[in-house]
Protein backbone atom coordinates (compact mmCIF):
# COMPACT_ATOMS: atom_id res chain seq x y z
CA UNK A 1 0.00 0.00 0.00
CA UNK A 2 2.83 2.36 0.92
CA UNK A 3 4.41 1.45 -2.36
CA UNK A 4 1.33 2.44 -4.35
CA UNK A 5 1.07 5.72 -2.45
CA UNK A 6 4.70 6.46 -3.26
CA UNK A 7 4.06 5.66 -6.94
CA UNK A 8 1.06 7.95 -7.02
CA UNK A 9 3.02 10.81 -5.43
CA UNK A 10 5.81 10.45 -8.02
CA UNK A 11 3.29 10.34 -10.81
CA UNK A 12 1.49 13.44 -9.54
CA UNK A 13 4.78 15.25 -10.00
CA UNK A 14 4.92 13.93 -13.57
CA UNK A 15 1.34 15.07 -14.07
CA UNK A 16 2.42 18.59 -13.19
CA UNK A 17 4.85 18.61 -16.12
CA UNK A 18 2.15 17.20 -18.40
CA UNK A 19 -0.38 19.82 -17.31
CA UNK A 20 2.16 22.60 -17.66
CA UNK A 21 2.86 21.67 -21.29
CA UNK A 22 -0.85 21.23 -21.89
CA UNK A 23 -2.02 24.56 -20.53
CA UNK A 24 0.75 26.71 -21.94
CA UNK A 25 0.37 25.12 -25.38
CA UNK A 26 -3.39 25.63 -25.31
CA UNK A 27 -3.20 29.25 -24.16
CA UNK A 28 -0.64 30.09 -26.86
CA UNK A 29 -1.91 28.02 -29.78
CA UNK A 30 -5.57 29.07 -29.66
CA UNK A 31 -4.97 32.81 -30.31
CA UNK A 32 -2.10 31.98 -32.66
CA UNK A 33 -4.38 29.60 -34.56
CA UNK A 34 -7.05 32.29 -34.84
CA UNK A 35 -4.51 34.76 -36.23
CA UNK A 36 -3.24 32.14 -38.66
CA UNK A 37 -6.82 31.44 -39.79
CA UNK A 38 -7.47 35.16 -40.36
CA UNK A 39 -4.20 35.37 -42.28
CA UNK A 40 -5.13 32.31 -44.29
CA UNK A 41 -8.43 33.84 -45.46
CA UNK A 42 -7.02 37.34 -45.86
CA UNK A 43 -7.10 39.09 -49.24
CA UNK A 44 -3.42 39.88 -48.73
CA UNK A 45 -2.03 37.15 -50.96
CA UNK A 46 1.48 36.83 -49.59
CA UNK A 47 0.17 36.42 -46.05
CA UNK A 48 -2.46 33.95 -47.17
CA UNK A 49 0.10 31.88 -49.08
CA UNK A 50 2.53 31.92 -46.20
CA UNK A 51 -0.14 30.66 -43.80
CA UNK A 52 -1.12 27.96 -46.25
CA UNK A 53 2.51 26.83 -46.37
CA UNK A 54 2.87 26.94 -42.59
CA UNK A 55 -0.29 24.89 -42.06
CA UNK A 56 0.77 22.39 -44.69
CA UNK A 57 4.22 22.02 -43.11
CA UNK A 58 2.89 21.53 -39.60
CA UNK A 59 0.11 19.14 -40.51
CA UNK A 60 2.20 17.31 -43.06
CA UNK A 61 5.03 16.19 -40.76
CA UNK A 62 4.88 14.15 -37.53
CA UNK A 63 4.76 16.10 -34.30
CA UNK A 64 7.53 13.79 -33.08
CA UNK A 65 9.77 14.94 -35.93
CA UNK A 66 8.99 18.57 -35.14
CA UNK A 67 9.92 18.01 -31.49
CA UNK A 68 13.19 16.34 -32.44
CA UNK A 69 13.96 19.11 -34.89
CA UNK A 70 13.48 21.90 -32.37
CA UNK A 71 15.36 19.96 -29.71
CA UNK A 72 18.32 18.64 -31.68
CA UNK A 73 18.60 20.56 -34.94
CA UNK A 74 18.17 24.13 -33.71
CA UNK A 75 21.16 23.91 -31.30
CA UNK A 76 23.32 22.91 -34.28
CA UNK A 77 22.67 26.29 -35.86
CA UNK A 78 23.35 28.02 -32.57
CA UNK A 79 19.81 28.34 -31.21
CA UNK A 80 19.86 26.93 -27.70
CA UNK A 81 16.52 26.70 -25.96
CA UNK A 82 15.77 25.37 -22.48
CA UNK A 83 14.08 21.92 -22.71
CA UNK A 84 10.66 23.11 -21.71
CA UNK A 85 10.74 26.07 -24.11
CA UNK A 86 11.79 23.82 -26.99
CA UNK A 87 8.91 21.45 -26.26
CA UNK A 88 6.41 24.32 -25.94
CA UNK A 89 7.60 25.85 -29.21
CA UNK A 90 7.03 22.64 -31.15
CA UNK A 91 3.67 21.91 -29.54
CA UNK A 92 2.40 25.45 -29.99
CA UNK A 93 3.38 25.71 -33.66
CA UNK A 94 1.86 22.33 -34.38
CA UNK A 95 -1.41 22.84 -32.57
CA UNK A 96 -1.85 26.39 -33.87
CA UNK A 97 -1.85 24.95 -37.40
CA UNK A 98 -4.62 22.49 -36.57
CA UNK A 99 -6.63 25.15 -34.75
CA UNK A 100 -6.15 27.49 -37.72
CA UNK A 101 -7.88 25.06 -40.05
CA UNK A 102 -10.71 24.51 -37.57
CA UNK A 103 -11.20 28.27 -37.16
CA UNK A 104 -11.04 28.86 -40.91
CA UNK A 105 -13.80 26.32 -41.50
CA UNK A 106 -15.82 27.91 -38.69
CA UNK A 107 -15.46 31.43 -40.07
CA UNK A 108 -16.34 30.32 -43.59
CA UNK A 109 -19.50 28.59 -42.37
CA UNK A 110 -21.02 31.90 -41.23
CA UNK A 111 -23.71 33.15 -43.60
CA UNK A 112 -22.77 35.98 -45.97
CA UNK A 113 -25.86 37.87 -44.80
CA UNK A 114 -24.17 38.46 -41.46
CA UNK A 115 -21.33 40.36 -43.15
CA UNK A 116 -23.84 42.31 -45.24
CA UNK A 117 -25.97 43.24 -42.24
CA UNK A 118 -22.88 44.44 -40.38
CA UNK A 119 -21.72 46.40 -43.42
CA UNK A 120 -25.05 48.16 -43.90
CA UNK A 121 -24.92 49.14 -40.22
CA UNK A 122 -21.60 50.85 -40.88
CA UNK A 123 -19.35 48.37 -39.11
CA UNK A 124 -15.73 48.11 -40.21
CA UNK A 125 -14.24 44.77 -41.23
CA UNK A 126 -12.46 44.53 -37.89
CA UNK A 127 -15.66 45.22 -35.94
CA UNK A 128 -17.54 42.72 -38.06
CA UNK A 129 -15.01 39.99 -37.36
CA UNK A 130 -14.61 40.64 -33.65
CA UNK A 131 -18.23 41.39 -32.77
CA UNK A 132 -20.28 39.37 -35.26
CA UNK A 133 -18.35 36.61 -37.01
CA UNK A 134 -15.90 35.25 -34.43
CA UNK A 135 -18.43 35.06 -31.57
CA UNK A 136 -20.71 33.02 -33.82
CA UNK A 137 -17.80 30.91 -35.03
CA UNK A 138 -16.93 29.83 -31.49
CA UNK A 139 -19.95 27.61 -31.08
CA UNK A 140 -19.39 25.89 -34.41
CA UNK A 141 -15.76 25.12 -33.63
CA UNK A 142 -16.22 23.93 -30.05
CA UNK A 143 -16.68 20.22 -30.93
CA UNK A 144 -13.55 20.00 -33.14
CA UNK A 145 -11.55 22.18 -30.73
CA UNK A 146 -12.61 19.86 -27.91
CA UNK A 147 -11.34 16.94 -29.97
CA UNK A 148 -7.96 18.55 -30.58
CA UNK A 149 -7.65 19.58 -26.96
CA UNK A 150 -8.14 15.99 -25.80
CA UNK A 151 -5.54 14.92 -28.36
CA UNK A 152 -3.15 17.45 -26.87
CA UNK A 153 -3.43 15.91 -23.41
CA UNK A 154 -2.28 12.60 -24.87
CA UNK A 155 0.29 14.12 -27.25
CA UNK A 156 2.12 15.70 -24.31
CA UNK A 157 3.46 12.19 -23.63
CA UNK A 158 5.70 12.60 -26.71
CA UNK A 159 8.06 14.77 -24.67
CA UNK A 160 9.45 11.61 -23.08
CA UNK A 161 11.94 11.62 -25.98
CA UNK A 162 13.23 14.97 -24.73
CA UNK A 163 14.02 13.38 -21.37
CA UNK A 164 11.44 15.42 -19.53
CA UNK A 165 9.71 13.75 -16.60
CA UNK A 166 6.10 13.89 -17.63
CA UNK A 167 3.41 11.51 -16.41
CA UNK A 168 4.16 8.71 -18.87
CA UNK A 169 7.92 8.84 -18.46
CA UNK A 170 7.65 8.70 -14.68
CA UNK A 171 5.36 5.69 -15.01
CA UNK A 172 7.75 3.94 -17.37
CA UNK A 173 10.73 4.59 -15.10
CA UNK A 174 8.96 2.98 -12.14
CA UNK A 175 7.80 0.04 -14.23
CA UNK A 176 11.33 -0.65 -15.46
CA UNK A 177 12.81 -0.30 -11.97
CA UNK A 178 10.31 -2.40 -10.05
CA UNK A 179 8.92 -4.83 -12.64
CA UNK A 180 5.40 -3.78 -11.64
CA UNK A 181 2.75 -2.83 -14.18
CA UNK A 182 0.62 -0.83 -11.73
CA UNK A 183 2.10 2.58 -12.73
CA UNK A 184 0.83 2.10 -16.29
CA UNK A 185 -2.67 1.56 -14.96
CA UNK A 186 -2.33 4.56 -12.66
CA UNK A 187 -1.13 6.64 -15.64
CA UNK A 188 -4.12 5.53 -17.70
CA UNK A 189 -6.44 6.56 -14.88
CA UNK A 190 -4.71 9.96 -14.65
CA UNK A 191 -5.11 10.58 -18.39
CA UNK A 192 -8.73 9.49 -18.22
CA UNK A 193 -9.41 11.90 -15.36
CA UNK A 194 -7.85 14.77 -17.31
CA UNK A 195 -9.82 14.04 -20.46
CA UNK A 196 -13.01 13.54 -18.46
CA UNK A 197 -12.61 16.99 -16.92
CA UNK A 198 -12.05 18.46 -20.40
CA UNK A 199 -15.02 16.65 -21.89
CA UNK A 200 -17.20 17.98 -19.07
CA UNK A 201 -15.81 21.51 -19.51
CA UNK A 202 -16.45 21.55 -23.25
CA UNK A 203 -19.96 20.23 -22.72
CA UNK A 204 -20.62 23.21 -20.45
CA UNK A 205 -19.12 25.60 -23.02
CA UNK A 206 -21.24 24.13 -25.80
CA UNK A 207 -24.35 24.53 -23.68
CA UNK A 208 -23.41 28.13 -22.97
CA UNK A 209 -22.75 29.04 -26.59
CA UNK A 210 -25.79 27.10 -27.77
CA UNK A 211 -28.15 29.08 -25.58
CA UNK A 212 -29.27 31.38 -28.38
CA UNK A 213 -30.50 28.47 -30.44
CA UNK A 214 -33.21 27.48 -28.02
CA UNK B 1 -44.41 63.23 -54.91
CA UNK B 2 -46.67 66.21 -55.54
CA UNK B 3 -47.30 67.01 -51.90
CA UNK B 4 -43.64 66.77 -50.93
CA UNK B 5 -42.76 70.10 -49.42
CA UNK B 6 -39.05 69.39 -49.28
CA UNK B 7 -37.68 68.65 -52.72
CA UNK B 8 -34.18 67.73 -51.62
CA UNK B 9 -32.72 64.97 -53.78
CA UNK B 10 -31.63 62.17 -51.46
CA UNK B 11 -30.28 59.83 -54.08
CA UNK B 12 -29.32 60.23 -57.70
CA UNK B 13 -28.24 57.33 -59.91
CA UNK B 14 -26.88 58.11 -63.34
CA UNK B 15 -26.33 55.53 -66.11
CA UNK B 16 -25.67 52.62 -63.74
CA UNK B 17 -24.17 49.58 -65.39
CA UNK B 18 -23.50 46.33 -63.58
CA UNK B 19 -22.49 42.96 -64.92
CA UNK B 20 -21.92 39.56 -63.34
CA UNK B 21 -19.39 37.95 -65.64
CA UNK B 22 -20.92 37.92 -69.11
CA UNK B 23 -24.37 38.81 -67.89
CA UNK B 24 -25.23 42.50 -67.86
CA UNK B 25 -27.86 42.87 -65.13
CA UNK B 26 -28.17 46.68 -65.08
CA UNK B 27 -28.05 48.42 -68.44
CA UNK B 28 -27.93 52.11 -67.77
CA UNK B 29 -30.27 52.96 -64.90
CA UNK B 30 -31.18 56.57 -64.09
CA UNK B 31 -33.10 57.19 -60.91
CA UNK B 32 -33.83 60.01 -58.54
CA UNK B 33 -35.24 59.79 -55.04
CA UNK B 34 -36.52 62.82 -53.18
CA UNK B 35 -36.94 63.38 -49.48
CA UNK B 36 -40.06 61.77 -48.03
CA UNK B 37 -40.63 59.74 -51.16
CA UNK B 38 -41.66 56.08 -50.96
CA UNK B 39 -40.40 54.33 -54.05
CA UNK B 40 -41.49 50.82 -54.93
CA UNK B 41 -39.37 48.89 -57.40
CA UNK B 42 -41.32 46.10 -59.06
CA UNK B 43 -40.42 43.57 -61.69
CA UNK B 44 -39.97 39.87 -62.33
CA UNK B 45 -37.33 37.77 -60.56
CA UNK B 46 -34.03 38.27 -62.29
CA UNK B 47 -35.00 41.66 -63.63
CA UNK B 48 -32.12 43.25 -61.70
CA UNK B 49 -34.24 45.10 -59.15
CA UNK B 50 -32.51 43.62 -56.09
CA UNK B 51 -29.10 44.19 -57.65
CA UNK B 52 -30.09 47.81 -58.26
CA UNK B 53 -30.93 48.24 -54.58
CA UNK B 54 -27.72 46.50 -53.48
CA UNK B 55 -25.67 48.79 -55.71
CA UNK B 56 -26.95 51.83 -53.84
CA UNK B 57 -25.25 50.86 -50.57
CA UNK B 58 -22.30 49.13 -52.18
CA UNK B 59 -23.23 45.54 -51.35
CA UNK B 60 -22.54 45.23 -55.07
CA UNK B 61 -20.12 47.50 -56.89
CA UNK B 62 -21.19 49.08 -60.13
CA UNK B 63 -19.05 48.83 -63.26
CA UNK B 64 -19.98 52.19 -64.67
CA UNK B 65 -22.15 55.16 -63.74
CA UNK B 66 -22.51 57.60 -60.92
CA UNK B 67 -24.03 57.29 -57.46
CA UNK B 68 -24.76 60.39 -55.46
CA UNK B 69 -26.26 60.25 -51.98
CA UNK B 70 -27.43 63.48 -50.33
CA UNK B 71 -25.23 65.43 -52.69
CA UNK B 72 -22.09 63.40 -52.01
CA UNK B 73 -20.55 61.25 -54.70
CA UNK B 74 -20.04 57.61 -53.75
CA UNK B 75 -18.83 56.47 -57.17
CA UNK B 76 -18.38 58.01 -60.58
CA UNK B 77 -16.78 57.23 -63.90
CA UNK B 78 -13.13 57.93 -64.50
CA UNK B 79 -11.80 58.95 -67.90
CA UNK B 80 -12.08 55.32 -69.12
CA UNK B 81 -15.80 55.24 -68.23
CA UNK B 82 -15.17 52.81 -65.39
CA UNK B 83 -16.78 53.58 -62.04
CA UNK B 84 -14.40 54.47 -59.26
CA UNK B 85 -15.38 54.56 -55.62
CA UNK B 86 -14.28 56.98 -52.94
CA UNK B 87 -12.14 55.58 -50.10
CA UNK B 88 -13.69 52.94 -47.82
CA UNK B 89 -13.76 55.37 -44.94
CA UNK B 90 -15.53 58.06 -46.93
CA UNK B 91 -17.93 55.50 -48.41
CA UNK B 92 -18.88 54.37 -44.89
CA UNK B 93 -19.50 57.97 -43.95
CA UNK B 94 -21.66 58.67 -47.03
CA UNK B 95 -23.61 55.45 -46.54
CA UNK B 96 -24.18 56.07 -42.84
CA UNK B 97 -27.43 57.83 -43.78
CA UNK B 98 -28.80 54.60 -45.28
CA UNK B 99 -30.32 51.60 -43.54
CA UNK B 100 -31.18 48.25 -45.03
CA UNK B 101 -33.68 45.47 -44.40
CA UNK B 102 -32.98 42.11 -46.00
CA UNK B 103 -35.16 39.33 -47.32
CA UNK B 104 -33.51 36.89 -44.88
CA UNK B 105 -33.63 39.34 -41.91
CA UNK B 106 -29.94 38.73 -41.06
CA UNK B 107 -30.34 39.43 -37.37
CA UNK B 108 -27.30 38.63 -35.26
CA UNK B 109 -28.29 35.26 -33.76
CA UNK B 110 -25.84 35.44 -30.84
CA UNK B 111 -27.37 38.65 -29.52
CA UNK B 112 -30.73 39.31 -27.92
CA UNK B 113 -33.27 41.50 -29.70
CA UNK B 114 -32.22 44.56 -27.69
CA UNK B 115 -28.50 43.88 -28.24
CA UNK B 116 -29.17 43.64 -31.98
CA UNK B 117 -30.46 47.21 -31.86
CA UNK B 118 -27.72 48.54 -29.58
CA UNK B 119 -24.76 47.02 -31.41
CA UNK B 120 -24.22 49.51 -34.23
CA UNK B 121 -25.09 52.74 -32.37
CA UNK B 122 -22.59 51.76 -29.66
CA UNK B 123 -19.84 50.27 -31.84
CA UNK B 124 -20.12 52.49 -34.91
CA UNK B 125 -21.53 55.78 -33.62
CA UNK B 126 -19.66 55.38 -30.31
CA UNK B 127 -22.75 56.36 -28.37
CA UNK B 128 -23.29 55.56 -24.70
CA UNK B 129 -25.24 52.38 -23.99
CA UNK B 130 -27.52 54.11 -21.48
CA UNK B 131 -28.36 56.79 -24.08
CA UNK B 132 -29.26 54.27 -26.78
CA UNK B 133 -31.34 51.89 -24.64
CA UNK B 134 -34.37 54.23 -24.27
CA UNK B 135 -34.36 54.94 -28.03
CA UNK B 136 -34.09 51.25 -28.84
CA UNK B 137 -36.96 50.48 -26.49
CA UNK B 138 -39.14 53.13 -28.14
CA UNK B 139 -38.43 51.55 -31.54
CA UNK B 140 -39.19 48.07 -30.23
CA UNK B 141 -42.43 49.34 -28.79
CA UNK B 142 -43.25 50.91 -32.12
CA UNK B 143 -42.83 47.58 -33.93
CA UNK B 144 -44.74 45.88 -31.12
CA UNK B 145 -41.92 43.74 -29.76
CA UNK B 146 -40.78 45.47 -26.58
CA UNK B 147 -41.77 42.49 -24.44
CA UNK B 148 -39.43 40.30 -26.53
CA UNK B 149 -36.37 42.48 -26.04
CA UNK B 150 -34.41 39.87 -24.09
CA UNK B 151 -35.22 37.01 -26.46
CA UNK B 152 -32.81 35.54 -28.95
CA UNK B 153 -33.91 35.92 -32.61
CA UNK B 154 -34.25 32.15 -33.15
CA UNK B 155 -37.24 32.10 -30.79
CA UNK B 156 -39.13 34.69 -32.85
CA UNK B 157 -41.35 34.12 -35.88
CA UNK B 158 -40.16 35.36 -39.27
CA UNK B 159 -42.47 38.35 -39.14
CA UNK B 160 -41.22 39.27 -35.68
CA UNK B 161 -37.61 38.88 -36.79
CA UNK B 162 -38.21 41.16 -39.74
CA UNK B 163 -39.79 43.81 -37.51
CA UNK B 164 -36.74 43.63 -35.24
CA UNK B 165 -34.54 44.03 -38.33
CA UNK B 166 -36.47 47.17 -39.28
CA UNK B 167 -36.06 48.53 -35.75
CA UNK B 168 -32.36 47.68 -35.83
CA UNK B 169 -31.88 49.69 -39.03
CA UNK B 170 -33.94 52.60 -37.65
CA UNK B 171 -31.85 52.69 -34.47
CA UNK B 172 -29.02 54.17 -36.58
CA UNK B 173 -31.35 57.07 -37.50
CA UNK B 174 -31.01 56.68 -41.27
CA UNK B 175 -32.42 59.19 -43.75
CA UNK B 176 -33.02 56.57 -46.43
CA UNK B 177 -34.34 53.05 -45.79
CA UNK B 178 -33.72 50.32 -48.33
CA UNK B 179 -35.95 47.24 -48.26
CA UNK B 180 -34.89 44.20 -50.27
CA UNK B 181 -37.99 42.03 -50.71
CA UNK B 182 -38.73 42.25 -46.97
CA UNK B 183 -41.72 39.90 -47.04
CA UNK B 184 -40.57 37.34 -49.61
CA UNK B 185 -39.19 34.89 -47.04
CA UNK B 186 -42.31 35.06 -44.87
CA UNK B 187 -45.33 32.81 -44.65
CA UNK B 188 -48.30 34.62 -46.19
CA UNK B 189 -50.01 35.10 -42.83
CA UNK B 190 -46.93 36.92 -41.49
CA UNK B 191 -46.46 39.47 -44.28
CA UNK B 192 -49.23 41.72 -42.97
CA UNK B 193 -47.49 42.67 -39.74
CA UNK B 194 -44.30 43.63 -41.60
CA UNK B 195 -46.16 45.60 -44.27
CA UNK B 196 -48.08 47.39 -41.54
CA UNK B 197 -44.81 48.50 -39.92
CA UNK B 198 -43.52 49.71 -43.28
CA UNK B 199 -46.76 51.58 -43.97
CA UNK B 200 -46.40 53.37 -40.64
CA UNK B 201 -42.88 54.38 -41.60
CA UNK B 202 -44.13 55.67 -44.93
CA UNK B 203 -46.79 57.72 -43.17
CA UNK B 204 -44.07 59.30 -41.04
CA UNK B 205 -42.50 60.42 -44.32
CA UNK B 206 -39.45 58.23 -44.07
CA UNK B 207 -37.63 58.20 -47.42
CA UNK B 208 -37.76 54.61 -48.60
CA UNK B 209 -37.01 52.36 -51.53
CA UNK B 210 -38.81 49.04 -51.43
CA UNK B 211 -38.07 46.19 -53.81
CA UNK B 212 -41.23 44.14 -53.57
CA UNK B 213 -43.64 41.64 -55.05
CA UNK B 214 -46.45 43.03 -52.90
CA UNK B 215 -48.52 44.86 -55.51
CA UNK B 216 -51.05 46.11 -52.97
CA UNK B 217 -48.31 47.64 -50.89
CA UNK B 218 -46.75 49.28 -53.94
CA UNK B 219 -50.12 50.64 -54.98
CA UNK B 220 -51.22 51.99 -51.63
CA UNK B 221 -48.07 52.93 -49.72
CA UNK B 222 -45.73 54.07 -52.47
CA UNK B 223 -45.94 57.42 -54.19
CA UNK B 224 -43.55 56.44 -56.95
CA UNK B 225 -43.43 53.09 -58.71
CA UNK B 226 -40.57 51.91 -60.90
CA UNK B 227 -41.02 48.91 -63.17
CA UNK B 228 -37.73 47.22 -64.05
CA UNK B 229 -37.23 44.50 -66.61
CA UNK B 230 -34.04 42.98 -68.01
CA UNK B 231 -31.89 45.62 -66.38
CA UNK B 232 -33.69 48.70 -67.68
CA UNK B 233 -36.43 50.91 -66.28
CA UNK B 234 -39.42 50.30 -68.50
CA UNK B 235 -41.81 52.70 -66.89
CA UNK B 236 -42.03 54.85 -63.78
CA UNK B 237 -44.39 57.32 -62.18
CA UNK B 238 -47.19 57.45 -59.62
CA UNK B 239 -48.87 54.11 -58.76
CA UNK B 240 -51.94 55.37 -60.60
CA UNK B 241 -49.92 55.97 -63.74
CA UNK B 242 -47.80 52.83 -63.74
CA UNK B 243 -50.16 50.32 -62.17
CA UNK B 244 -53.64 51.48 -63.13
CA UNK B 245 -52.85 52.90 -66.51
CA UNK B 246 -49.59 51.43 -67.80
CA UNK B 247 -48.40 52.66 -71.17
CA UNK B 248 -45.86 49.97 -72.01
CA UNK B 249 -46.83 46.50 -73.20
CA UNK B 250 -44.23 44.87 -70.92
CA UNK B 251 -45.66 46.61 -67.87
CA UNK B 252 -49.16 45.49 -68.81
CA UNK B 253 -48.00 41.90 -69.26
CA UNK B 254 -46.22 41.91 -65.90
CA UNK B 255 -49.16 43.36 -64.00
CA UNK B 256 -51.52 40.89 -65.61
CA UNK B 257 -49.33 38.02 -64.41
CA UNK B 258 -49.21 39.38 -60.88
CA UNK B 259 -53.00 39.37 -60.49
Amino acid sequence: MDNLLHTVVLMLEGTQVTLQIFFVTLVLSLPLGLMAALGRISDFRILSRFMEFYIWLMRGTPLMLQLLFVYFALPMVGIMLPDIVAALLAFTLNYAAYFAEIFRAGIQSIDRGQYEAAKTLGMTHKQTMSRIIIPQMIRYVLPPVSNETINLVKDTSLIYILAMNDLLRVARTIVQREFDMTPFIVAAVFYLIMTAVLTWGFKKLEAYYGKYDR
Amino acid sequence: MGNTTDNEVMLRLTQIHKRFGDLEVLKGIDLELRKGEVMAIIGTSGSGKSTLLRCINRLEEIDAGRIEIKGRVLAQNNSDNVAEYVTDKEARDILSCTGMVFQQFNLFPHMTVLENLLEAPIQVQKRKREDVIPEAEILLKKVGLLEKKDWYPSRLSGGQQQRVAIARALCMKPDIMLFDEPTSALDPELTGEVLRTMRELAEERMTMIVVTHEMNFAHEAANHVVFVEKGVIVEQGTPQMVMDNPQEERTKAFLKNML
